[in-house]
């Protein structure tokens, strides 16, 4: 293997870097890729890795065998995953005492272990490598391309698979303008939830009068169950510096910040190391490749609120101050961090750059729809069979999605909806399930792309205890400041629990709609300017679920307390008596042989009952 | 504007936007706020977070106007909007009005008690709140900011901030307990829009209080009638400002503005011989 290098001096020892990485007495002839996302390394993945080299190890140098740690493959669900080369046998659910195994019959014997492969539920096929597994199939990755390939801690990792070519060409052939043009020709828009066209913000921030100007990377990623920025930050660090370096060159700032989420450790680490490699090898730093071009950047830990992934409350909080909203009738590419001119994008938005600036705009363009382009990278989570992180071309339909790489749903359910958008996002029904995904059609639905949260949810949730749960979500992040979103939203809530708690009132969904309307026109961020999003959306597809809690007292997804009841259902009641035991009001009647009984007036609805019976003769009605 | 000042202004590169409120056109600087243009053109737009001596944070959202967009109109606050170039603004059209009143309702669930409140309400046709009271972290406080903002940019205190976040934030010193560097000087008093703040004179022990924040500074005692006249931290700092010859000044500073006059007055007879009547 080769070691740190050598500082590179001009834009074309990138190039000649890459061929000497690649050079065949420097690569290994097998190589052991563990996955240390979160996912897999909370599998313990990381004690595989060292399984692994020491088996490495132990076998001495006739063949060279690598074992190395990658970012995460998306399908954590499956883990802890261990790729090998050649070959790319993909295994999955790998556990220690696999290793040994693994090592003598694959990587040395070239032998594939069908246990360990991913077998397709529907048709039993077992699947060799990722392309097979359809759950990877229908995926388009670019920003996730690295991950599961790369080593995040090495930056001759990154730059062996074409890392940093970018911000060399940029250096040594394009004017700003010329990047801002290429990414207008991309199309790109802003990942982190707006949609707002990047090269626009590259231009007015480019164009803005103030020195010195600055240019932050968002990965505050509040939103819960969310991590697509996360696995963007562990398992490929490289390419959104890279990003950033060609966007500061472009905007012509020498400072930059990333935001990084402070429960996110992980990513601080690895975007630690990667800054400091690059800042050795001369890619950051002042006059990077010998040009006139300076850039540094530094980490910052979020402030630990939802609300600080706001643009501007983002910038207080790098400033020290609390994490708040201020007004943005100024836009912060005017006056942003310490009233100068302040570029701020999401990680992935920063991640795909470097690519369309090897690649071309138009050939970003090619992907996607009329306005969308390029592809967006979900979380995928809720009922459906197969969960995870997955990138997707941009007009691919919710019903692709759900279908093909979530695998359909799980334990034969019916589907009902999908949130979108994450928590100020909307519910979308299955009428619905053939909109192709893009910021537009999102919106036109109620719901939005936002960060790119989609919850499956299938006929068992209630949908106002959906809205309701997203309410207090957003009740408990709002910052205070200002009164629609810190006292709406509360209102709301009460609205909610009423409505849930089985006192809901002829009305109530007219005075949401009311506090929807006012929290939309007059919260001074956009928190509270979509707090309602969840709400309305329930509103617009499932008013009959509202009407039914309300007007006849009855929760039809069976999940409010007090709007069911549980009855024994005397064909299944086989009268084994355990319901009778377990009740804890003695609300259940009943003798050996004879079906037993719950009384109504008895019932407190605690569910023990339902919970214990061994032959699912309780039923809710 | 007369036409030579408009010249000069366009000379010297500084656009003088005009704002069309309600159909009412007013010129004002660049970078003057909509609440200027409406105050200039004499249209009245309620506000409680805003005050002219301080910084605006635009939080009450009560100064909801709506601004036209050409294809569509905006809700903006008038107390922050800057105007920067030509706008169209509507005070009372019905958008605007219902904005207004949709916050002064959830205003009022708050701050049930504030006579301030409730005639500003029934100023802009609010009669009562339809809302219950759900948050109440402090009871009445409707979280403008105002004190907050006048201890720190008028006074240089800071003795108080907000704590907690969202339905939780109030209004306290550090750590809620009474604030070392409050000098009970009442600016927040004067500043709350709600009355919510008080002073209160504790006589026996010769103190201000400052409720709800527990805060309690000593006071100067007039040495004639014993009354209480300002706090000693207030009295201090105003010393320290007073320039020039202030001998005589001195003499009379620990009297309260009866006793001083009177006092006053003991000499004018004194010298002229004349009784005062
Ligand atoms: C309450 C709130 C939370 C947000 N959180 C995030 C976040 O965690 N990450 C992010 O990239 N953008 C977040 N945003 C959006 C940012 O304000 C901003 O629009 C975005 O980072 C801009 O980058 P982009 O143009 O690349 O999308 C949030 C917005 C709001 C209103
Ligand atoms: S809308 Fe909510 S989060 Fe945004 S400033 Fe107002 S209170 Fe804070
Ligand atoms: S007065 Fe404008 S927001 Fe409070």
């Amino acid at each position: 293997m080769i070691s740190i290098p050598v500082k590179l001096k001009k834009p074309a020892d990138i190039e000649a870097f890459a061929h000497s990485l690649k050079n065949p007495e420097h690569t290994p002839a097998r190589i052991v890729r563990v996955c240390i996302g979160t996912g897999c390394a909370a599998k313990g993945s990381r004690k595989l890795y060292e399984l692994f080299l020491e088996a490495a190890k132990e076998h001495g140098e006739n063949i060279r065998i690598e074992a190395k740690c990658v970012g995460c493959h998306g399908f954590c669900e499956r883990g802890p995953i261990v790729v090998i080369e050649p070959g790319e046998i993909f295994y999955q659910q790998v556990e220690e005492p696999d290793v040994a195994e693994i090592f003598r019959e694959t990587v040395l014997g070239g032998k594939i272990l069908d246990r360990l492969l991913y077998e397709d539920a529907g048709t039993e096929k077992k699947a060799r490598t990722e392309m097979e597994i359809p759950f990877y199939k229908v995926q388009h990755r670019i920003v996730l391309a690295g991950n599961g390939r790369i080593d995040p801690t090495k930056i001759t990792d990154y730059i062996a698979e074409g890392g940093y070519s970018a911000i060399a060409k940029v250096l040594s052939s394009m004017t700003p303008e010329e990047v801002i043009k290429e990414i207008e020709v991309a199309g790109l828009r802003g990942r982190g939830g707006g949609g707002f066209p990047t090269a626009r913000k590259w231009r007015s921030c480019r164009e803005a009068d103030g020195l010195p100007k600055y240019v932050i990377c968002n990965g505050d990623e509040g939103d819960p169950g969310a991590f697509m920025d996360r696995s963007i930050m562990e398992g490929n660090p490289h390419s959104v510096i890279e990003g950033m370096l060609i966007g500061a060159y472009a905007i012509g700032s020498e400072h930059g910040y990333m935001y990084v989420r402070n429960e996110y450790p992980l990513a601080i680490e690895h975007l630690k190391t990667a800054i400091s490699q690059a800042r050795e090898m001369g890619l950051l730093g002042q006059n990077i490749l010998n040009s006139s071009f300076s850039f540094d950047i530094r980490i910052n830990r979020g402030g630990g609120a939802f609300v600080c992934g706001e643009s501007t409350a983002l910038m207080a909080s790098l400033e020290g101050c609390t994490g708040e909203p201020r007004a943005k009738y100024v836009h912060t590419v005017e006056s942003g961090l310490r009233g100068k001119p302040t570029n701020l994008n999401n990680v992935e938005t920063w991640a795909n750059v470097p690519q369309i600036i090897n690649r071309g705009g138009k050939w970003f363009a090619g992907i996607g729809t009329e306005k969308s382009k390029g592809t967006k990278v979900f979380s995928l989570v809720g009922k459906v069979l197969n969960t995870g992180l997955v990138e997707v071309p941009m007009g691919l339909t919710l019903r692709r999605i759900i279908d093909e790489i979530g695998g359909g749903m799980r334990d034969g359910k019916r589907f009902k909806a999908v949130q979108t958008g994450g928590p100020s996002g909307g519910c979308i029904p299955s009428e619905n399930l053939d909109t192709r995904v893009d910021f537009e059609e999102l919106t036109q639905l109620g719901s939005m792309m936002g960060s790119g949260g989609m919850i499956v949810m299938d006929e068992d949730t209630c949908m106002v205890r959906v809205a309701r749960y997203f309410t207090e979500f957003l009740q408990k992040e709002s910052c205070g400041k200002c009164t629609p979103c810190r006292e709406g939203i509360s209102q709301m809530l009460y609205i909610l629990d009423r409505i849930t708690d089985a006192e809901g009132q002829v009305g109530d969904i007219e005075r949401l709609e009311e506090l929807a309307e006012l929290l939309e026109g007059t919260a001074l961020c956009a928190l509270g300017k979509t707090a309602a999003n969840p709400v309305i959306s329930t509103i617009r597809y499932f008013r009959d679920e509202y009407d039914a809690h309300i007007r006849d007292r009855r929760c039809p997804a069976k999940e409010c307390r007090g709007l069911f009841r549980y009855e024994i259902d005397e064909e299944a009641c086989k009268a084994c008596g355990i319901c009778l035991k377990n009740c804890p009001v003695n609300a259940i009647t009943g003798e050996k042989k004879v079906p037993h009984v719950i009384d109504q007036d008895k019932c407190t609805l605690c569910g023990m009952c339902w919970e214990k019976c061994p032959f699912t003769a309780v039923l809710k009605i | 504007m007369p036409l030579h000042c408009r010249l000069k202004n366009i000379k010297k590169g500084k656009p003088v936007p005009t704002v069309t409120i309600d159909g009412r056109k007013v010129r004002v600087k660049k970078d003057a706020t909509v609440l200027d243009a409406a105050n200039k053109a004499d249209i009245w737009i309620p506000t409680l977070c805003y005050h002219p001596a301080l910084s605006p944070d635009a939080a009450c959202r009560l100064c909801m106007v709506e601004l036209d967009r050409g294809e569509w109109r905006q809700l903006i606050t008038a107390c922050n909007y800057p105007v920067r170039k030509d706008i169209v603004v509507y005070v009372s059209s019905e958008r605007a009005k219902m904005a207004r009143r949709g916050v002064m309702e959830l205003l009022l669930a708050r701050a049930p008690e504030s006579e301030e409140l409730k005639a500003l309400a029934a100023r802009i046709g609010v009669k009562e709140t339809r809302y219950p009271t759900v948050t109440e972290s402090q009871r009445n406080c409707i979280l403008c900011g105002l004190c907050v903002k006048v201890c720190e940019e008028i006074i240089g205190q800071s003795a108080i901030g907000f704590t907690g976040r969202g339905v939780e934030r109030t209004v306290a010193a550090p750590f809620r307990q009474p604030s070392e560097d409050c000098i009970g000087c009442g600016a927040c008093v004067a500043v709350c829009p709600v009355g919510t703040i008080k002073m209160r004179i504790h006589k026996s022990e010769q103190e201000v209080e400052i409720s709800p924040f527990k805060s309690r500074v000593k006071l100067l005692v007039c040495e004639e009638c014993g009354e209480p006249v300002v706090s000693m931290q207030v009295n201090e700092r105003v010393l320290g400002m007073v320039k020039g010859n202030i001998e005589d000044f001195l003499k009379h500073w620990r009297l309260c503005p009866k006793c001083r006059r009177s006092r006053t007055a003991a000499r004018f007879q004194e010298v002229t011989g004349c009784e005062k009547d």
